[in-house]
């Protein structure tokens, strides 16, 4: 049996991408929706875990970004990104996690272009606006389209 | 007026990506600047005088960084000095992003005789324009506004109000873009829109249109021509807001735009068992279903095609899991 973290999370977000499938009529709508569901759930996420207190009050530099990347994976996941890249391109992060949740066996066929973890785009979104910081994250790979890893493009607006 | 001239050139003195600005009269004159190398500026000057009639927003790839020009108004011009590293449409949305800034601003024309990069001009600017509103409004803004129409770019150097900006269009790798109504304009040769198009991306932005025809979608176009969909998406954005192409809008979470959302369909989203272990550990009972999980079809059509009750097949699905069974996703049409 594939191994699954969290299945009853799984089962749920399963739900809403079939939904969310069902009800747009192409790609980027879909992944839009995505974020808007994690913008949501950024919220609730926000005022009931100690994210507030165990990040700074105003989060300014790239480097407390990225420090608040890695509070986030805590509360959420117990867990540290792979990579937080903060070097290769300037304005921008990028967050890697080979072992992403979201997605975990998933396998999408034909479906280029789809960010299956894109919900996670739109709770990290929420939570930076909410620490004053204008940013747009977007999923870059996911795994679930055949990618090694999952990325994330944090972009600092 | 001088505090939200200021308040807007300095989001341009704050930005990382910024290395510096000149607010430049029509004729290439600097007038206040910031940290904008002065080597720079014959050349600035010589693209203005260049392109007088029908500036719009030109770019100049120089070694210093990439620097783009923008007309504020009928007198005004604004430059800006990018780090070389910048994506071209990064940039241009940035400057249009100030340029929105000063969209509010009433900007008076600039005095006969000025000290030039100087930054007490913007002071200057300021008592003319308090002089100018007490004998009525100055002549300048009557015409921009009156004459702003989207053809009459030549005269009135039209701040992007209502234009669009590249950045309110949603193109991605599997984005098919369409040929817009602009389209035969843009590759006409000498029009005004070709002009800009070529002094934007050179000859990449015909060679990028001649491969938009309504079915090729972004990757397509950009795997043909060994160039980065970035810089494909970039161009297309672009084009897009110029009506050369159609592209799908950013969608603000409501519903009225979703009708001009033009991309391709991606039909139904599907999840269909596809069984990838050794046929022959498949026990004979099960053999008739697993035997159809070829990725294609969905546990219901392997429930039809086999005359089993959808239990059993979603068991027996279940049940291969750890031997090489997985649930593809996919959209069929």
């Amino acid at each position: 049996m594939p191994k699954i973290e969290n299945p009853l999370l799984l089962g749920f977000y399963a739900y809403f991408v079939d939904k969310i499938l069902s009800e747009t009529s192409n790609i980027d709508e879909a992944n839009q929706k995505l974020r808007d569901l994690g913008h949501e759930i950024g919220k609730q996420i926000y005022l009931n875990t100690e994210i507030v207190e165990k990040t700074k009050d105003s989060v300014t530099t790239r480097e407390d970004v990225a420090k608040l990347i890695d509070v986030v994976y805590k509360i959420l996941y117990d867990k540290k990104p792979d990579d937080v890249d903060m070097k290769t391109a300037r304005g921008s992060v990028r967050i890697s996690d080979k072992e992403c949740v979201w997605c975990q066996e998933v396998n999408l066929e034909g479906m280029r272009g789809f960010g299956y973890c894109e919900i996670f785009s739109g709770i990290l979104e929420t939570i930076l606006e909410f620490k004053g910081v204008e940013a747009k994250v977007f999923q870059e790979m996911s795994r679930a389209t055949g990618a090694e890893m999952c990325t994330w493009n944090v972009r600092l607006g | 007026m001088s505090k939200d001239l200021e308040r807007a050139l300095s989001k341009l003195r704050f930005d990382d990506q910024v290395l510096g600005y000149s607010l430049m009269t029509k004729v290439g004159r600097p007038f206040v600047s910031f940290a904008f190398p002065d080597e720079l500026f014959p050349r600035v000057k010589d693209s203005i005088n260049l392109y007088k009639k029908d500036l719009r927003l030109m770019t100049i790839d120089t070694d210093k960084g990439l620097v783009v020009l923008s007309p504020v108004d009928n007198n005004w011009i604004l430059t800006v000095l990018y780090i070389p590293e910048l994506q071209l449409g990064l940039a241009i949305a940035k400057t249009k992003n100030v340029l929105r800034l000063l969209e509010g601003i009433e900007l008076p024309p600039p005095p006969e005789e000025f000290e030039e990069s100087s930054e007490e001009n913007l002071q200057v600017l300021e008592s003319i324009a308090i002089n100018a509103s007490a004998v009525e409004e100055t002549p300048t803004i009557s015409g921009t506004v009156a004459s702003y129409t989207p053809q009459t770019i030549t005269k009135a150097a039209s701040v992007p109000v209502v234009e669009l900006s590249p950045e309110d269009f949603n193109i991605s790798t599997t984005t098919i873009p369409k040929r817009g109504p602009q389209y035969s304009t843009a590759l006409t040769l000498d029009s005004e829109i070709n002009s800009e198009m070529k002094s934007l991306y050179r000859n990449f932005g015909f060679d990028v249109l001649m491969l938009v025809d309504g079915s090729n979608n972004v990757t397509n176009i950009a795997d043909s021509m060994f160039q980065p969909t970035g810089r494909v998406i970039d161009l297309l954005k672009w084009s897009a807001t110029r009506g050369i192409i159609i592209a799908p809008r950013v969608v603000e979470g409501s519903a009225e735009q979703t009708e001009s959302r033009s991309s391709g369909s991606m039909g139904k989203y599907v999840k269909c068992p596809k069984f990838e272990g050794a046929l022959d550990k498949v026990s004979g009972d099960d053999l008739n279903i697993i035997r159809l999980c070829d990725g294609k079809k969905t546990p219901e059509q392997i429930a039809e095609a086999t005359s089993l009750p959808m239990p059993k097949v979603m068991q027996t699905l279940a049940k291969y899991r750890k031997s090489g069974l997985k649930m593809i996703g996919r959209t069929i049409k």
